[in-house]
């Protein structure tokens, strides 16, 4: 038995986010997104209404919930020293007017989304991955070049940053552009599996001879 | 000899560094072992990602995680140590230190809860806990960061005389509550009895003893024995992407208390930062995990 690998080049078509099924590990090759900030995502709500521009033009992209420590040197050479995933969950309120709002064909971090994230992919045909968390070796080597830090003016890891990245992997499909989510399905069995698993415990304690 | 203040300095910037780049042997073998039993492809590939990024970090001395937490540190000094240092601030001053000189350097984390203003420094910075050994010539200090990604889903509830099942059914549920979310396979500590605070502390010092070391006590070795077996049925899984393990143990004290008995639970994420130094007055420092 082994795990369906993709090996992916970003932006990602419709087609290809079709294809992925849950459990499957993708590399990615291309462009993507980085922010880990709570405000960040408040403020491209914000943008979606007008407020500002956008940093970038973000249109088919990846964005995922990533952290960084990144860097201007004095000559403009822009550096990632290290990355890694963020919870996902903290960014539910946000994601589904984002995902639409800023046409992702893809996001990701850990932890997932909630069933109101899952719909909006379903809709647009976004997927979510996920990252290893405690993964910054992994995931800072999949860095080929810092191409635009975003709103420069926040804090290193609340930037938006702008990667051109290869084979940056192997992350998992947690919710397929149909919205099916590992997430859902793990904890909707967990809830299923509860009273039989309590039944035992009891079972357990009452034979215990200690 | 005395220990002196250029001590407590030293070792308060090399735990925390420490920690952040080497995972502790035995959290390693748990997972090795982790490796054995998982039935699920992708969870079996997520844990052998999780080594091989611990022994990335190890070889380019560099941060398993990017989020650094906040400073967490426990003492413990010896009744018999003799102490030349203000230790207080000698804490203080060997975390501005590595704040100001650590390679590479730490992303801003340390959050005033009021303002959401976020910073390398704030108050009660570095949180301490202080303890005596009774007998031992030295002061032992371990520092255990911790970070939004498994700190959010702790959990305290009070129950008054509550039964074993009762107590076991909260543990169980908090798990299900913290589902997919907190970096698993995680390490639980758990805390029963005493009071609000003391309990909350017995849970988090859980989370300090290593991994497998078998609890002396026949009914809490039961408990946590069958505390890992049902929360690992659960199906969450390494990184929450499905699997059997959900769990690398769980850890459990009690106190003696009044009818009232909290019970709490916090997680270490797989990493499971930890790092300990023994401190003796002849300049020898004794570093482990």
């Amino acid at each position: 038995m082994s795990v369906t690998e993709h090996e992916l080049t970003l932006p990602l078509s419709q087609e290809a986010a079709q294809k992925l099924n849950l459990g499957d590990f993708v590399y990615l090759t291309g462009e993507i997104f980085a922010t880990a900030g709570l405000p960040t995502h408040d403020r491209l709500l914000k943008c979606l209404e007008g407020a500002e521009p956008l940093p970038f033009d973000m249109s088919g992209s990846a964005l995922f919930h990533l952290g960084s420590l990144n860097e201007e040197a004095e000559d403009g050479t822009l550096s990632i020293v290290y990355m890694n995933p963020t919870t996902s969950t903290r960014f539910n309120g946000h994601m589904p007017r984002l995902i639409p709002g800023l046409g992702l064909r893809a996001t990701g971090g850990k932890g997932g989304l909630d069933a109101a994230c899952a719909r909006a992919m379903a809709e647009n045909g976004c997927v979510y991955l996920s990252f290893l968390g405690g993964g910054a070796p992994i995931i800072t080597a999949g860095i080929r070049k810092v191409t635009g830090i975003g709103w420069p003016e926040m804090i290193s890891h609340y930037r938006i940053v702008r990667i051109e990245v290869e084979r940056l992997g192997p992350l998992t499909v947690g919710i397929d552009a149909r919205g099916n989510s590992i997430y859902d399905r793990t904890s909707q069995a967990s809830l299923g599996k509860r009273a039989s698993i309590l039944d035992e415990m009891r079972a357990e304690r009452d034979s215990f001879e200690g | 000899m005395p220990i002196t203040d250029d001590m407590i300095i030293e070792a308060t910037g090399e735990l925390y560094s420490r920690s952040l780049r080497k995972v502790p042997e035995d959290a390693k073998a748990a997972l090795a072992a982790a490796m054995e039993t998982e039935t699920n492809e992708t969870a079996r590939q997520t844990l052998k990602l999780q080594l091989k990024s611990a022994e990335m970090a190890e070889n380019k001395d560099t941060f398993v995680c990017s989020d650094s937490g906040v400073p967490v540190y426990f003492v413990k000094v010896g009744s018999k140590a003799e102490l030349a240092c203000d230790f207080k601030a000698s804490i203080r001053k060997g975390y501005e230190t590595l704040v100001e000189t650590i390679e590479p350097p730490l992303l801003k984390h340390v959050t005033n809860p009021i303002t959401l203003e976020r910073g390398y420094h704030g108050k009660d910075m570095p949180i301490v806990s202080y303890d005596f050994e009774s007998g031992a010539d030295y002061v032992e200090m371990v520092c255990s960061p911790k970070a939004l990604g498994s700190g959010r889903w702790a959990a305290l509830e009070l129950f008054t005389f509550p039964t074993l099942e009762q107590i076991e059914t909260y543990i169980l549920d908090v798990a299900i509550k913290a589902g997919a979310q907190h970096c698993p396979p995680v390490l639980m500590g758990v805390g029963i009895g005493g009071t609000f605070d003391h309990c909350a502390g017995l849970a988090k010092k859980q989370t300090l003893r290593p991994i497998g070391e078998k609890n002396p006590d026949p009914v809490l070795a039961a408990m946590e024995a069958r505390l890992t077996k049902a929360i690992n049925g659960l199906g969450f899984g390494p990184m929450g992407t499905g699997g059997d393990t959900t769990v690398l143990g769980v850890h459990v004290d009690f106190s003696s208390g009044h009818g009232f008995t909290p019970v709490a639970v916090c997680f270490n994420c797989w990493i499971n930062r930890r790092a300990r130094v023994r401190i003796w007055g002849d300049g020898r420092m004794e570093w482990s995990e």
